[in-house]
C-alpha cells in the first residue's frame, strides 16, 4: 500500500517538474507569438507588458512580407540551405568513409589534424574568409550565393560523427562485399549509406537548422539586399518602424521563419533523436 | 622517427601557407601616407557605364527612404550612364563597422552618409577619403560648375558654418547633408502651474529649480503638478551632447584638434555633482534610463524634454508622430526653446546631423560621378524633400532662401502634419541660431571621447538612483573607469614637429609592465597544463611499450 | 588491410580543399596578424613583429573582465544545467504518456532564432519607469536585472544561458539513460537495492562519460558566448560589465579608432588556446573512461 502511494506521489512530482519546465520553455515562445499579433502602436504604448491582447491583428504578418522582401529572403535561404547541405553531403560522406574503412599513409595524422580543426572558433577565421571572398568577388551579384555557400560547407564535426557511425557497421559486410568484387564506391553508396541513414538524416537536419539560422556570416558579406537571408531580414524588419523599432513585425517574421524548421523537426523527430544521441559529440 | 617526420611536414606546410598569405601591410615607418588629393578629370565621359554604391542612414523612416530613392531615380535620369545602388542602415555605427571592414579590402562604397568623427578614422588610411577642395572649386564640375547638368548650389550658396564643420586638417573631406541642433521642448502649462513664467531663453538654474519644485507630491503619492504617479520633470535624450554643451557654454576644456583629452577637469566634476543631485531626487533622467523624452512629455509626465530638432515631429500632444496611445496623451501647450544656457545673452548649441563623404577609387570617372551625385544630394529638390520629413534644416542658403522653403515656413501651424508648428519652429530655431552653433574637434578617437562624456552622466545618474555616494574619490574613480572603458589613453596626440611633420604620442603611459592576475594565471596555467599533458602521454607510451 | 592511398586521398580531397581554404589558411593568417604589432587595418600598417599584441591584450583591463565573466558563467551554468537536465531526463525516462510531447517541447529552443528569444527575455526582465517587469511582478521583488548591479545581470545571463543549453543536454541524457543495460537494474532490484542506491552506484557511473562530455562541452560553449549577452544587454557590453572574449575580439575588429586586427587575432588565439586545452583534456579523459566500461 505504502509502495503504491509513494509511487503515485513520485509520479505526480515528476509530472509537476516536467510541466513546470515545459511552461518555462514555452513561455518565451508564447510571448513571441503574442507580440506578433499585437498592433505595433498598441505594443509601443504598453507601459506595462500585457500578457494577452484584446485586439489581435494579422497586420504584422502582412507587413513582415511587405516591409522587406521576406519572400525573396526565404528563397535565398532555401537556395543557400539546400546547396550547402547537398555540397556538405558530397564532401562528408566520402571523407568519413575514407577515415572509417580505408587504410592509407598518414591516416592517423590527417585525422588528428581534422579533429583539431574542430576546435577552431569561427571568430578566428571570419576576417580572413571575408578578405578571400572579397578578393574573389564572391559578394557581388549572383556570385553572392557562392560567397555564402562555400565557406559554410564543411564542418569537421559531421565528418567525425559519420565516421563513428560507419565504423560501427560490422566488418563482415565489408569483407563479404569485397569477396563479391564490389568496389568501394558502390559499397559506400549501396550499403553504408542506407544502413547509416538515421545519422545521415540527423546531419542533414542539423545542417539545415544551422544554415537557416545563420546570421553573422551572411550579414558580413551580403551587400545587395536581394541576396539577404531571412536572418538579415528579421533584423531589417526590426528597424523598419516609423522612427521606432517595429518589434511586433520582427516577432511575426521570427515566427514565420521558425515554422519550417519546427515542421521539419516534427516530421523527422524520431530519426533526429536517435541519430544525435548515438554520436553524442558536438563541439 | 615517424613523429619527427610528421612534425617537419606540418612545419613545412605552415611555412608554405604563411608565405602564401604573406604580410598584411607595411611597417609604419615605411608607410606611404596620402591625403586623398585626386585630380579632377577634364571631362565626364557620359558614354561610360558607371555603377555607384551609396550607403545611407535613415531614422527608420520610410518617407526618408522614399526621398533617397527618388533622388537616385532623378539623378539617373539626368545621367543615364550612372547606376546607383542604395543600401540603408538604421544607425551610424553599423555604417562605420561596414566601412572599416571594407577599406582594407579596397571595397568601400562610393558615397556614404557619415559623421566627421568617423571620417577622421577613415582617413587614417592613405588616400581613402577624397579631398574635396579642388573638386568644389573646379570651374566645370565644381559646386554649381558650368558642366553640371542640374541646378547645384555654388560654394557661396552653402551655409558657411555647416561647410566649415566638414574640414579636417585644413581641407574639406565631406559635404554637409542635413543639420539639426538640440532644443528644449517645454510643457508651458505645467511651468505656469508651478508659478513660473517661461522666458525666451532658459538657464540651467531655472530648469533645475522648476524641476525640483515639480517633485512635490500629494498625500496619496501622486505628483501635485500632474496628478499622476509618474513625473520626471527633466529628461535629456543625448547625454553626450549634454556634457559637451555644458562644457562649451562654460568655456571649459573638452578636447582640441590635436586629440588631447581635456574633459577630466574640475568643471566637469562640478557639473556631474549637480546632475547627481537632481538624478537623486528623480527630477532628472536620461533616455538610456527612462526612455524617449517625447513619450513622457506627451503623456504629461515631463516638463522639460531635450531632444534633437529633427525629432520635433514626435513632440507635443498634437504631434504627427505619436508613440503613445491616445488615452495616455494629455493635451498641453507646448513651447520650443533653445537648450538651457549658462549665459542667456550668448546662447550656444551644438550642431549635428549627417554629412556625406566620397571614397577615392582608381577610376577618376567613377569619382567624378560620385561627386556629381553628392552635388545632387545638396541640390534643392533633395534638400527640401528630406528636411521636411522631420525638423531638419537644409544645409544650403539656396534651399533655405528658396521660395518653396519660405512658403513652407510661412504655413507654420496650418495643420498638424507637414506644417506642424513645432516641427517648423525647430527648423527655424537652427536657422536663426546658425552663428551660435558649435561642433567638437574631430580626430581619430573623438567618437570614443564623445561616448565617454555621455557615459559619465549616465553613470552618475545610475549611482544616484542606487543611492551610492558621490564624493571626490567616486569622481576620480569614475574618471579612471571611463578612461579605460573608452580607451582614451590610447588616442594619438598630434604634436607639432618643428620640421613640419607630426609625431604621435600616447596621452599617458600605455600598458604598464605588470600583468594583471588573471593574465598571469593564463600565461602560467596553460603551459603548465600542457607540460602535465605531455608528461602523461609519455608515461602512457612507456606503459604501452612495457606491456609489449 | 590493403593500402588505398590514391583512392583515400581522392575521397578526402573535397574536404581537404574546403577546410584548407576556409580553416587552415585563415588560421595561419590569424597567426600572422597576431605577431604584426599594432596592426591598423585601415592604414594597413604595423609597428613591428613580435608578441606586443599579446602583451597589450593581456594587460587590457577590458579583456580581463571577459575571462572573469566566462569563469563565473561556467561555474554557475554548467553544473546547474547539467544537473537540471539530468533531473528532467530521469523524469522523462520514468514516464510513458506524453513523453514524446514533452521531448518535442523541450527541443524547441534549439530550432529558433536566438536573437529573437534573447529580446523576449530582455523584455521580461527589464525594469522601466512604468513597470517593474513581468519577472519582478511574479516574484514580488524590485530588482533591476538588466541595468543594475553586476550580480543581477550575471544572474539573468546565467538563467538565459541555462535555458538555451538545456534542450541538447536533455536529449543527450535521455538517450544515455535509455542505453544503460537494463540487466544491471534487474540484478540490483533482485538484490533489494533502493532507488537511491541504484542511482548512485549504477546509473550515474554508467552515464558518467556522457555527463563528463556535457560538462566539458558546456565549458567550451560558454567560452564562445557572445550573442546571448548582446541580446540581453545591447552592444555596449563593456559598459554593462558583461563582456566576453568573443565580444572583445569584435570590439577590436570594429573599434572607434579603426580595426585593430593584431589585438583581435591575439585575443582569438588566446581563446583558441583555452578551448583547445580543455577539449584535449576531454578527449583524453573520455577515451580513458570508455576503456574501462
Amino acid at each position: 500500500m505504502n509502495e503504491r502511494i509513494k509511487k503515485t506521489g513520485s509520479k505526480i512530482l515528476i509530472y509537476l517538474l516536467l510541466v513546470i519546465w515545459a511552461f518555462i520553455v514555452l513561455f518565451p515562445f508564447y510571448w513571441m507569438v503574442l507580440t506578433s499579433v499585437k498592433k505595433t502602436s498598441a505594443y509601443n504604448n504598453e507601459t506595462v507588458p500585457q500578457v494577452f491582447t484584446t485586439d489581435p491583428t494579422l497586420e504584422n504578418y502582412i507587413s513582415a512580407f511587405t516591409k522587406v522582401d521576406l519572400g525573396r529572403y526565404f528563397v535565398n535561404t532555401l537556395i543557400f540551405t539546400v546547396a550547402t547541405t547537398a555540397l556538405m553531403m558530397v564532401v562528408t560522406i566520402p571523407a568519413s568513409y575514407a577515415f572509417a574503412r580505408l587504410e592509407f599513409r598518414g591516416k592517423t595524422l590527417l585525422f588528428s589534424l581534422f579533429l583539431s580543426l574542430m576546435m577552431i572558433p569561427t571568430e578566428l577565421v571570419i576576417i580572413t574568409n571575408y578578405v578571400t571572398v572579397v578578393n574573389l568577388e564572391l559578394n557581388r551579384g549572383i556570385k553572392t550565393y557562392l560567397g555564402l555557400i562555400l565557406p559554410s560547407v564543411t564542418s569537421v564535426f559531421y565528418i567525425y560523427l559519420l565516421k563513428e557511425n560507419f565504423e560501427a557497421v560490422p566488418d563482415e559486410l565489408y569483407k563479404a562485399a569485397k569477396v563479391d568484387g564490389t568496389g568501394d564506391l558502390k559499397f559506400l553508396l549501396k550499403v553504408m549509406v542506407p544502413i547509416c541513414q538515421p545519422t545521415i538524416v540527423t546531419i542533414v537536419i542539423l545542417k539545415v537548422i544551422e544554415c537557416w539560422n545563420s546570421y553573422v556570416w551572411p550579414r558580413l558579406i551580403t551587400r545587395e539586399p536581394e541576396y539577404f537571408l531571412v536572418s538579415n531580414g528579421i533584423q531589417t524588419i526590426r528597424e523598419s518602424g516609423f522612427g521606432r523599432q517595429d518589434i511586433p513585425a520582427m516577432m511575426a517574421a521570427v515566427v514565420v521563419v521558425s515554422v519550417p524548421l519546427i515542421v521539419l523537426f516534427l516530421v523527422f523527430r524520431d530519426k533526429i533523436m536517435a541519430g544525435v544521441s548515438r554520436g553524442g559529440t558536438k563541439g | 622517427m615517424k613523429t619527427r617526420k610528421t612534425i617537419s611536414l606540418i612545419l613545412m606546410l605552415a611555412l608554405a601557407l604563411a608565405v602564401l598569405s604573406g604580410c598584411h601591410g607595411t611597417l609604419v615607418s615605411k608607410a606611404v601616407t596620402g591625403d586623398g588629393n585626386t585630380d579632377v578629370p577634364e571631362e565626364f565621359d557620359e558614354s561610360k557605364k558607371i555603377e555607384l554604391t551609396f550607403w545611407a542612414k535613415n531614422d527608420t523612416n520610410v518617407v526618408q527612404t522614399a526621398v533617397y530613392t527618388q533622388a537616385i531615380k532623378d539623378f539617373e535620369a539626368i545621367y543615364p550612364n550612372v547606376k546607383i545602388s542604395l543600401r540603408l542602415y538604421a544607425d551610424y555605427s553599423r555604417i562605420y563597422a561596414d566601412v572599416i571592414t571594407n577599406i582594407p579590402t579596397n571595397t568601400p562604397p562610393n558615397v556614404c552618409i557619415t559623421y566627421p568623427d568617423h571620417i577622421a578614422t577613415y582617413m587614417t588610411g592613405s588616400d581613402v577619403v577624397l579631398q574635396l577642395d579642388d573638386w568644389m572649386r573646379d570651374s566645370r564640375y565644381g559646386l554649381g560648375g558650368s558642366e553640371v547638368k542640374f541646378d547645384a548650389p555654388r560654394e557661396e550658396e552653402m551655409v558657411p558654418e555647416f561647410l566649415n564643420e566638414c574640414m579636417l586638417n585644413g581641407h574639406y573631406y565631406a559635404m554637409p547633408y542635413m543639420r539639426s541642433t538640440e532644443a528644449l521642448y517645454v510643457n508651458q502649462d505645467m511651468v505656469e502651474k508651478l508659478g513660473y513664467e517661461l522666458p525666451d531663453v532658459l538657464t540651467w538654474d531655472f530648469v533645475w529649480e522648476v524641476s525640483e519644485k515639480a517633485m512635490e507630491k500629494n498625500e496619496d503619492g501622486s505628483f501635485k503638478v500632474n496628478g499622476q504617479n509618474v513625473m520626471i520633470p527633466f529628461i535629456y535624450k543625448s547625454t553626450d551632447n549634454m556634457m559637451i554643451t555644458m562644457l562649451k557654454q562654460l568655456g571649459a576644456p573638452y578636447s582640441n584638434e590635436n586629440g588631447e583629452v581635456l574633459i577630466f577637469n574640475d568643471t566637469t566634476k562640478s557639473l556631474l555633482e549637480e546632475i547627481y543631485l537632481h538624478a537623486k531626487s528623480r527630477a532628472f533622467s536620461t533616455f538610456a534610463i527612462s526612455s524617449y523624452p517625447g513619450n513622457f512629455l506627451n503623456a504629461g509626465q515631463c516638463i522639460f524634454a531635450v531632444d534633437s530638432t529633427a525629432g520635433a515631429t514626435w513632440m507635443g500632444s498634437e504631434a504627427p508622430m505619436q508613440d503613445i496611445h491616445e488615452d495616455q496623451k494629455v493635451p498641453f501647450k507646448i513651447a520650443l526653446r533653445p537648450v538651457p544656457q549658462f549665459d542667456p545673452e550668448h546662447p550656444q548649441m551644438i550642431s549635428q546631423g549627417p554629412s556625406i563623404c566620397i571614397f577615392n577609387k582608381d577610376d577618376p570617372q567613377e569619382v567624378l560621378a560620385s561627386w556629381l551625385f553628392v552635388q545632387y544630394l545638396v541640390s534643392n529638390s533633395v534638400q527640401l524633400g528630406y528636411a521636411e520629413t522631420e525638423g531638419y534644416l537644409p544645409v544650403t542658403l539656396k534651399a533655405q532662401q528658396s521660395a518653396e522653403y519660405r512658403d513652407y515656413l510661412s504655413r507654420k501651424g496650418e495643420d498638424n502634419t507637414d506644417h506642424y508648428f513645432i516641427k517648423i519652429e525647430a527648423s527655424e530655431l537652427l536657422m536663426n541660431n546658425t552663428a551660435n552653433t558649435f561642433v567638437t574637434p574631430v580626430f581619430n578617437g573623438s567618437a570614443s571621447l564623445r561616448s565617454a562624456a555621455g557615459e559619465m552622466v549616465e553613470n552618475v545618474c545610475k549611482s544616484a538612483r542606487r543611492k551610492q555616494e558621490m564624493n571626490d574619490a567616486a569622481i576620480q574613480k569614475l574618471y579612471q573607469d571611463v578612461r579605460g572603458l573608452y580607451r582614451l589613453n590610447e588616442i594619438e596626440v598630434k604634436q607639432a614637429d618643428p620640421s613640419g611633420g607630426t609625431e604621435a604620442a600616447e596621452q599617458t603611459g600605455g600598458s604598464s609592465g605588470e600583468l594583471p592576475g588573471i593574465s598571469k594565471a593564463l600565461l602560467i596555467g596553460i603551459p603548465a597544463i600542457w607540460v602535465l599533458i605531455i608528461a602523461f602521454e609519455l608515461w602512457e607510451k612507456k606503459k604501452a611499450k612495457r606491456k609489449n | 588491410m590493403k593500402q588505398n592511398n590514391l583512392k583515400a586521398w581522392l575521397y578526402l580531397l573535397p574536404a581537404i580543399l574546403f577546410l584548407g581554404v576556409f580553416m587552415v589558411y585563415p588560421l595561419v593568417d590569424v597567426c600572422i596578424y597576431a605577431v604584426e604589432e599594432n596592426y591598423a587595418s585601415i592604414a594597413r600598417t604595423y609597428t613591428g613583429i613580435g608578441f606586443g599584441n599579446f602583451r597589450d591584450v593581456l594587460s587590457d583591463k577590458l579583456f580581463i573582465q571577459a575571462p572573469k565573466n566566462t569563469f563565473i558563467l561556467v561555474v554557475i551554468t554548467v553544473p546547474l544545467s547539467t544537473g537540471l537536465s539530468l533531473l528532467i531526463a530521469l523524469g522523462l525516462s520514468s514516464i510513458k504518456t506524453l513523453k514524446k510531447a514533452f521531448q518535442t517541447i523541450y527541443f524547441l529552443p534549439y530550432v529558433t532564432n536566438t536573437l529573437a528569444v534573447g529580446l523576449v527575455f530582455m523584455i521580461l526582465f527589464d525594469k522601466t519607469e512604468y513597470t517593474k517587469g513581468l519577472v519582478n511582478l511574479l516574484l514580488h521583488t524590485d530588482i533591476d536585472f538588466i541595468d543594475g548591479e553586476y550580480w543581477m545581470k550575471m544572474m539573468v545571463t546565467c538563467l538565459y544561458t541555462v535555458w538555451i543549453v538545456m534542450p541538447f543536454k536533455i536529449l543527450i541524457l535521455t538517450s544515455a539513460l535509455a542505453s544503460v543495460n537494463q540487466e544491471y537494474y534487474k540484478a540490483a532490484k533482485v538484490d533489494g537495492a533502493t532507488n537511491s542506491r541504484i542511482f548512485w552506484k549504477i546509473t550515474l557511473p554508467m552515464i558518467s562519460p556522457t555527463m563528463f562530455y556535457l560538462v566539458i562541452t558546456g565549458f567550451i560553449g560558454a567560452f564562445k558566448a557572445y550573442s546571448d549577452e548582446v541580446a540581453l544587454f545591447g552592444t555596449n557590453l563593456n559598459a554593462a560589465g558583461m563582456n566576453t572574449i568573443v565580444g572583445y575580439v569584435y570590439d577590436m575588429l570594429y573599434s572607434d579608432t579603426g580595426g585593430h586586427y593584431g589585438n583581435a587575432a591575439a585575443a582569438a588565439l588566446i581563446l583558441f588556446a583555452i578551448v583547445f586545452t580543455i577539449t584535449y583534456i576531454n578527449l583524453k579523459f573520455s577515451r580513458n573512461k570508455v576503456q574501462y566500461m
